[in-house]
């Protein structure tokens, strides 16, 4: 039983990391907690379960449409809502990305009603590995590889490439980023649409894997995936997948040995805990106090 | 200066808006208020109700009305907020004068509602409501729902004696107050009979993720699951059950009678089992009725337990007032009391001399082929 | 006394009177959080946490010992600003977001151990009986706000009121020039918290049923919005952040379900072209001075 807890907790975790991974890269570029991301999720989850429907397509097509879609959600949120307050205090934005998730959440509400939706039965190949007494079902897996090569690929995008070099540039510093000739409007707007995507991927999978698409999966998960992403150290890509698989394994051990009604205390626990002792989350960067 | 401006045309469309509450005074109708979410995290819950109140007046309304007057619901959307609840409630009662509030569907919002409802002598009749301590708040206070006290006990005796279950594993959803309460009652229930509870496990209202829960009951090898939540959880507990192999199935109260608990839960839910005081499977003639007519209006959707109860609270109300011949708050308040084996769509129906409502038979209903199909009529001692 | 105060409250509209109670107690929660974010510059996100101590703290007393409102009130915020210093301690030392996450995760915490708790009654939560006073539970709300407001004006004029401000626009520079930040920003955290709690007391007896859930992330996301709409660190605008919030719910009624899809649109539309708030900046000193200036000039004819 003990196993078999821990790839729940696994598979857990890297939803948690799906979502927190976009999380924290739209926050290392532009120090901003994106309260919308939830919600992006969200609709990423809805465009797909739209798709499988009303469209009939193939759910791995609806996932890359979803990705399509919320990207251009992304960049026109990021347009509208955040452009103009890049220079002003991170609350007035942080209110902003607020009052973007709360009209796309009532959007959805309105549109989808407030009953949760569910994915067609069968939509997904629904095998199982059996390793004795343990056993593991192809989702799962497919969810911990997708997150796994989700953060192998923005690892290498944010250190690797040219548009990475600029996004690094422009999070340490803005002006000066824009003074050296990088389009730091361009990179923003490329953050958030890298960031949007794997929200939609993350919507689509969890929501598939829960079989449970609704109005206020935002929300709910959102916040823990924040949680996790600042566990992790926020800004840090691996970080954010350390801390969502933390904060699942951390969740499911709970339920295991009995406090299940504890299980969301003991995992902010956790999180506050580390944050004692290292006040930037386990793999975030010392925050430079400037004199 | 230019601040100066914004605050008063704020301000003033505050005013305006105030004003206007005051304009709509017709003394050729009569209202009753709905009390419930139409956004928010409980919309689902308000959203029918309001439904199932609005056909019900409007049948009234054309057959006539009720003393020579047409009915007409006021509706305002309370969030699921009590602050929000509160004001709506006072508003109904200064602003509308409301002869009577119908709602809300949840425990929570009906015990703020109550406290004002009982100061201003207006009957407050909710349409969900089950939760304990309720109608304790006041002489005014009514609901229309199947009591857990009562049904509970008697299907604990139908489940030990006919299907032989002897272990139960028991879910709550410990953020949801009629799950606490309703599993209060269940481990009171099942004290000294032949039965044991194995596993108590707890969840949230909201949770996605059930597999450690799951996990942790198949190592008891329970006979049943009994959930005491909602529906959206209902189903995904038992999608998890199935996906970790474990062949057992689940039963629980009207909260998980829905027709989203099967649209949701698919195959994973055949077998399992709700109680509740309503059953469209093996209609009553009013219920027949009430199906197909709701059917026509709402092109095709079959009401579930929200829509007829808050049907019936219209109905029930409609009803009293005829007796009563008067919408004079005591006269009207003694006829609500006096409602005795109204036959409803949501039950049959009568107020006890505490306000609470007797609904008898229980039907036990299995979901078979995708449908709730009735397994049962449990009679209620 | 107590019969003539309620003579007056009766004379009011039940309707109105309802939306200024609620007024007044979202003024004194925006206040308790305008103290710690405004003046000190550290963003909480869980100051709904605080406003559920105060509000079971009063409910509890209220229903076990009869304790006398007045008492109930300070006990209730007492308790709220104790817990807070309790938390303050370990958590303040993180800096901006982090600290952020941490009051969040407090409140998440709080609100499943009130969820698991026999004196809380779990999920199934209290009903709270009238407070036990002969002065209407409105007069005390109108009381509460003017020392509120009289306490907090008083505060940024003060030397305690300046070091906040220092510690707010540079915290180091502030240390550097002598000013102990984590104790100050703990004393903040204290007096923010008592203003919650004595917030959540008066809500507590007011809606008269509480329930764990009913203090969760949402709620201090609200009590947030009043504060930042209004304008951080002004008094005027934390009022009239207040009073619109609590407010926009009734005048919005008639968009029904559409209502908050306009609310966000007006969070954002009022974020993009006043990011200060609508009276950022505006200083309650200030603008008392101006009108009473006004009032003494002699009007040239």
């Amino acid at each position: 039983m003990l196993w078999q807890q821990l790839i729940n907790g696994l598979a857990l975790g890297s939803t948690y990391a799906l979502i927190a991974l976009g999380y924290t890269m739209v926050y290392g570029i532009i120090q901003l907690i994106n309260f919308a991301h939830g919600e992006i999720f969200m609709a990423g989850a809805f465009f797909a379960f739209l798709m499988v429907m009303v469209l009939k397509v193939n759910i791995f097509i609806a996932l890359i449409l979803a990705m399509a879609f919320c990207m251009l959600l992304g960049i026109f949120i990021e347009f509208v809502a955040y452009r103009r307050l890049r220079n002003s205090s991170r609350l007035s934005a942080l209110i902003s990305a607020i009052g973007v998730s709360i009209f796309l959440s009532t959007l959805a509400l309105l549109v989808f009603g407030a009953d949760a939706k569910g994915f067609p039965d069968g939509i997904f190949p629904n095998g199982q590995l059996q390793l004795g007494s343990v056993s593991i079902s192809f989702l799962q897996i497919l969810i911990f590889v997708v997150s796994g090569f989700l953060m192998l690929t923005l690892q290498f995008i944010v250190h690797r490439t040219k548009i990475g070099k600029a996004m690094r540039a422009t999070s340490q510093d803005y002006n000066t980023a824009a003074l050296m000739g990088v389009n730091v409007n361009m990179v923003i707007s490329f953050t958030f649409a890298l960031g949007s995507m794997l929200a939609a991927a993350g919507g689509v999978l969890v929501g598939v894997y829960f079989n449970a698409v609704s109005f206020n999966m935002g929300l709910l998960v959102g916040l823990k995936a924040f949680a996790a992403a600042v566990l992790g150290g926020i800004g840090s890509i691996p970080g954010a997948m350390l801390g969502g698989i933390l904060l699942g394994v951390t969740e499911v051990f709970t339920v295991t040995v009995g406090f299940s009604s504890y299980r969301d205390a003991i995992a902010f626990a956790v999180l506050v805990l580390v944050l004692l002792f290292r006040p930037s989350g386990l793999l975030g960067q010392k925050i430079q106090k400037k004199v | 200066m230019k601040k100066l401006i914004i605050i008063s045309l704020l301000l003033g469309l505050v005013m305006m808006t105030w004003a206007g509450y005051g304009l709509s005074k017709e003394s050729d109708t009569l209202k009753i208020g709905f009390l419930g979410a139409l956004t928010g995290d409980v919309a689902m819950y308000g959203q029918p109700t309001l439904a199932g109140m609005k056909m019900a007046a409007s049948e009234i309304n054309q057959a006539g009305g009720v003393l020579g007057k047409k009915i007409v619901i006021v509706e305002a959307d309370n969030r699921g907020d009590k602050q929000e609840a509160a004001t709506i409630v006072q508003r109904f009662i200064s602003r509308d004068k409301v002869i009577a509030i119908v709602g809300d569907p949840t425990t929570g919002i009906t015990k703020v509602a109550a406290p004002i409802c009982e100061r201003n002598k207006v009957i407050l009749l909710s349409a969900g409501a089950t939760g304990t301590g309720v109608v304790e708040l006041g002489k005014y206070i009514f609901r229309d729902t199947l009591l857990d006290t009562v049904a509970v006990p008697a299907l604990i005796d139908y489940f030990v004696s006919n299907a032989g279950f002897k272990k139960v594993a028991v879910i709550t959803s410990d953020n949801n107050d009629y799950s606490v309460g309703l599993t209060q009652v269940f481990k009171n229930a099942i004290k000294g009979k032949d039965c044991t509870i194995v596993s108590d496990e707890k969840v949230k209202d909201g949770d996605k993720d059930f597999s450690a829960q799951i996990t942790n009951i198949k190592a008891k090898n329970p006979d049943i699951i009994f959930f005491s939540g909602y529906y959206t959880e209902g189903s995904l507990i038992m999608k998890e059950a199935r996906k970790q192999g474990m062949k057992i199935n689940m039963f629980g109260g009207d909260g998980l009678y829905s027709p989203t608990l099967i649209s949701l839960g698919g195959q994973a839910i055949e077998g399992s089992m709700v109680y509740v005081g309503f059953s469209p499977e093996q209609p009553t003639p009013e219920t027949a009725k009430f199906i197909e007519k709701y059917k026509t209006a709402n092109k095709g959707v079959i009401p579930g337990l929200f829509e007829a109860q808050g049907y019936d609270a219209v109905r029930i109300l409609a009803e009293a007032l005829q007796r009563a011949k008067s919408s004079q708050p005591a006269k009207f308040r003694d006829a609500v009391a006096k409602t005795k084996d109204y036959k409803g769509v949501s039950g049959t129906i009568t107020f006890q001399a505490n306000q609470e409502p007797l609904k008898s038979p229980v039907y036990l209903l299995e979901i078979k082929n995708g449908q709730f199909a009735l397994k049962a009529k449990v009679p209620v001692k | 006394m107590g019969n003539f105060l309620q003579n007056v409250v009766n004379q009011i509209d039940p309707y109105v009177m309802q939306i200024l109670v609620n007024i007044g107690i979202g003024i004194i929660l925006a206040l308790g959080l305008n103290v710690i974010t405004g003046l000190a510059g550290q963003l909480s996100l869980g100051h709904a946490a605080f406003m559920s101590i105060g509000a079971f703290t009063g409910a509890i007393l209220t229903i076990k010992l009869g304790m006398p409102f007045g008492v109930n009130l300070l006990c209730s915020g007492f308790m709220a600003a104790l817990f807070s210093v309790l938390i303050g301690f370990p958590t303040l030392r993180l800096s901006g977001d982090y600290l952020a996450i941490a009051t969040l995760g407090f409140a998440e915490i709080l609100k499943v151990v009130f969820l698991n708790l026999d004196i809380t009654n779990r999920a199934l939560g209290l009903s709270v009986p009238p407070p036990y006073s002969s002065i209407p539970l409105p007069v005390y709300v109108l009381i509460s706000v003017v020392l509120a407001v009289t306490a907090l004006a008083l505060m940024q004029e003060s030397r305690f009121g300046r070091a906040l401000k220092a510690i707010r626009e540079d915290e180091i520079a502030a240390e550097a020039m002598g000013v102990n930040a984590t104790r100050y920003k703990i004393q903040a955290f204290a007096i923010g918290s008592f203003y919650a709690g004595v917030g959540g007391c008066l809500y507590a007896h007011f809606i008269a049923y509480i329930n764990p859930s009913d203090f969760g992330f949402l709620k201090s996301i609200d009590i947030l919005n009043m504060v930042v709409l209004g304008g951080l660190g002004s008094i005027p605008g934390v009022i009239l952040g207040a009073s619109l919030l609590t407010t926009a719910p009734e005048f919005l009624g008639f968009m029904k379900q559409y209502r908050m899809l306009v609310y966000g649109i007006i969070l954002i539309i009022l974020m993009l072209f006043r990011p200060n708030g609508l009276l950022g900046g505006v200083s309650f000193k200030e603008m008392v001075l101006k009108i009473f200036r006004k009032r003494t000039q002699p009007s040239r004819a």
